[in-house]
């Protein structure tokens, strides 16, 4: 394809500017934009929270349940996304279940991003003191309460940063699933790409747009955090 | 196939894939890590524009997806004048998207040492280049070796996307064979494993060294 | 209200042994506390004190001994002869009789403060929200900080955090209630304001447990005075008499510190 663009340069007019280019290919990029925000989006909300079931499951007083807990979070951990996404992809025909590539492709992400944020769920459950599950205990209130209602908003609002960070990994993450044919942003460059012959404008747009994308998110990140900062109920 | 005989027709194959990932991020690590302490000390510097230019450098780094980076540098390079094999251009991608991340771990590092100290050594006349091999780096280590050794995990993952502009590297040879045999969950499943074992290596590696560093 | 001498203990405690690892913390201890009793518990650091008032609500496992609560064996059961751990729902039935405040307080800071003090009534006795609230208000006036409803535990005082925590407790209408250190957590001027609830209390005849380094409030409201070190009781009485004419060497010793102390 290198040698393609090397002639394709000669042969396609320099008239044809940066900008005429980024107007004809914004709509192609817009949709792009559109299903990374959706896929990443869907992934990282499905892994919520079956992750911090798995935090849990992490810190369980049995020792089978810490173990397949380990088990699972050592493995989506301990390999690459886009493996993951490839035996995701292609196991699940096997099993005899037929799906989208998209849906295939959250699928895959939300199975990985669920052992990341437990990870990061078990960090913030672990800082609150222990104190505070004891009085629980003493009024009688049992271990799901205590959990859901005392345990896990206080370290949602601990760990927002940490799951920013997580949010945006899964967004660059996205990138792969291009290679399961679904249109989102870098399929699109790669195609716009090889229509016009001009990979380096295409993959610049597409690299600003993450960036973009990324920076937007850091932001919303930064205004939750300090919105619930100013609600006076972080601290410990 | 059964799985006996899969691992003995590409067990070879496979091994060669791995060894290929190991030696890509080898290398990249040898890009990113002293460019990541430049980074870092431009970071740290006096001069706002370069602490203005490094600070780009490590948010675009982190905010731009590896696949982006090696199309950039694979199909845009050639529009710039870089023209080179699919395995170095990995290398090369690979070691300036580290770099970024190494550039905070770094800076962090740097930080944590007491200014006191610098300013002392300094008063003394001692050059900076020696203050930092001397001085600054060695009592670095303690609190630089975790992230570090987590980062090389990390690049050993993002090499993993080298199999797409080519790269014959363990995903991708994982692919061929995935294509050859029309069984595709042997292969895949048989890479994931190697990556797996890899990585929970290294992440033993890395507690040992951080150990034996925290006594030091 | 004076405890009768002969009504039955609603609290015995027998034999009670507890080690952590190596050391052993409680090396047999007997005790009881009658219905409307107010008995504190003294003695310097690591005698062990804290961790029998935690023993008796189970927050620790015992060893060996019993703790009896209102006839109940609390924490264990005896099955067929042996003896098990309770269960967690078996174990919120043998705690549902206490009420228990912590040291460090332990407010949930998520939540305000009504809420605090409403969540276990929500979620264990099933009250509705306007019930609850009611009571939970009710709770908050009893300790003087009704004005504090709807603040968070962050933007109140240690003071006013513990009686925030009286008053959590005091919702779900203890038989008996538990003080760990009260104030040791506190500064000075504020220790005052949670002695006075506390003194309240005792006076409305509530059976309470205290752990405390403030020997005025043993002097002056407690019923019964126990004196702990090295993980036993070494003395145990009227409170009068125990302070004006202690009979051990090491009582004696603890007290001196603690008058020249506060001089």
């Amino acid at each position: 394809m290198r040698e393609k663009v090397a002639e394709g340069r000669m042969r396609v007019s320099r008239e044809a500017s940066m900008l005429d280019l980024l107007v004809k290919y914004a709509p192609d990029f817009f949709h792009g934009m559109l299903v990374t925000i959706f896929v990443s989006g869907s992934a990282i909300l499905l892994g919520t929270v079956p992750a911090l079931a798995l935090a849990f499951g992490l810190m369980s007083k049995h020792p089978m349940v810490r173990y397949a807990a380990n088990l699972y979070r050592s493995f989506w951990r301990g390999t690459p996304i886009l493996v993951q996404l490839l035996v995701v992809f292609y196991l699940l025909p096997v099993i005899g279940i037929s799906v989208p590539p998209m849906l295939a492709a959250i699928l895959a992400l939300a199975l990985n991003t669920t052992a990341f944020q437990a990870e990061i769920y078990r960090a913030g459950l672990q800082a609150i003191p222990y104190g505070q599950i004891e009085a629980a205990r003493m009024l009688g209130i049992g271990t799901r309460h205590v959990r859901w209602r005392i345990l896990v908003p206080q370290t949602i609002r601990l760990v927002l940063p940490a799951i920013v960070s997580e949010i945006v990994i899964i967004i660059k993450n996205s990138s792969l699933v291009s290679v399961i044919a679904v249109t989102e942003l870098t399929r699109v460059s790669q195609q716009m790409a090889s229509n016009s012959f001009r990979p380096l404008e295409s993959y610049l747009a597409a690299g600003v747009i993450y960036l973009l994308i990324c920076l937007l998110v850091s932001v919303a990140g930064l205004a939750v955090e300090n919105r619930l900062r100013r609600q006076g109920a972080v601290s410990l | 196939m059964t799985t006996l005989d899969f691992i003995a027709t590409y067990g070879p194959l496979l091994l060669s894939g791995l060894f290929a990932t190991l030696r890509i991020c080898f290398f990249a690590s040898l890009i990113a890590i002293p460019l990541g302490l430049v980074v870092a000390l431009l970071l740290r510097s006096r001069r706002a524009a370069l602490r203005w230019i490094a600070r780009a450098y490590v948010e675009v780094m982190r905010g731009t997806p590896i696949l982006v980076v090696l199309f950039l540098l694979y199909y845009g390079g050639p529009s710039f004048g870089l023209v080179l094999e699919a395995e170095p251009v990995g290398i090369l991608g690979l070691g300036l998207y580290g770099a970024g991340y190494f550039a905070e771990i770094l800076r962090a590092g740097l930080q944590s040492i007491a200014q006191g100290q610098i300013e002392a050594a300094r008063m003394l006349g001692i050059p900076a280049a020696h203050i930092l091999w001397r001085i600054q780096l060695p009592q670095m280590l303690r609190l630089v070796v975790p992230p570090s050794i987590n980062q090389i995990i990390v690049l050993i993952k993002e090499s993993a996307a080298l199999s797409i502009i080519t790269v014959p590297e363990l995903t991708k040879i994982g692919a061929q064979i995935a294509n050859e045999t029309f069984a595709v969950i042997q292969p895949y499943l048989a890479v994931a494993l190697l990556y797996w074992l890899l990585i929970e290596i290294l992440a033993a590696l890395g507690h040992w060294l951080e150990r034996k560093v925290r006594h030091a | 209200m004076k405890p009768e001498k002969n009504d039955k203990a609603l609290i015995q405690v027998k034999g009670l042994r507890k080690r952590f690892g190596e050391i052993e913390v409680l090396k047999g201890i007997d005790l009881e506390v009658r219905p409307s009793e107010v008995l504190c518990i003294i003695g310097p650091s690591g005698s062990g004190k804290s961790t029998l008032l935690r023993s008796i609500a189970f927050l620790e496992a015992y060893d060996a001994g019993d703790v009896v609560f209102d006839g109940k064996l609390v924490g264990y059961r005896d099955d067929a002869g042996r003896r098990r751990l309770a269960s967690e729902k078996e174990l919120n039935q043998d705690r549902s009789g206490f009420g228990m405040v912590f040291q460090h307080f332990h407010l949930w800071p998520h939540l305000r403060v009504l809420a605090n003090v409403t969540e276990a009534l929500r979620v264990v006795k099933k009250i509705g929200s306007a019930e609850a609230d009611r009571i939970g208000a009710e709770m908050l006036g009893k300790v003087g900080i009704a004005a504090f409803a709807d603040k968070y535990p962050e933007q109140l005082s240690g003071g006013q955090k513990q009686r925030v925590a009286i008053a959590r407790a005091l919702a779900m209408k203890p038989r008996v209630m538990l003080f760990d250190e009260p104030t040791s957590a506190l500064d000075p001027e504020l220790v005052g304001e949670v002695l006075g609830v506390m003194k309240q209390l005792a006076q409305e005849g509530m059976t309470m447990l205290v752990v405390t380094h403030e020997m005025g409030f043993a002097a002056h409201v407690a019923d019964t005075v126990v004196f702990m070190d090295g993980g036993k009781i070494i003395e145990k009485g009227d409170p009068g008499k125990l302070f004006a004419a202690p009979e051990s060497d090491r009582l004696k010793q603890f007290l001196n510190t603690w008058r020249e102390r506060s001089i």
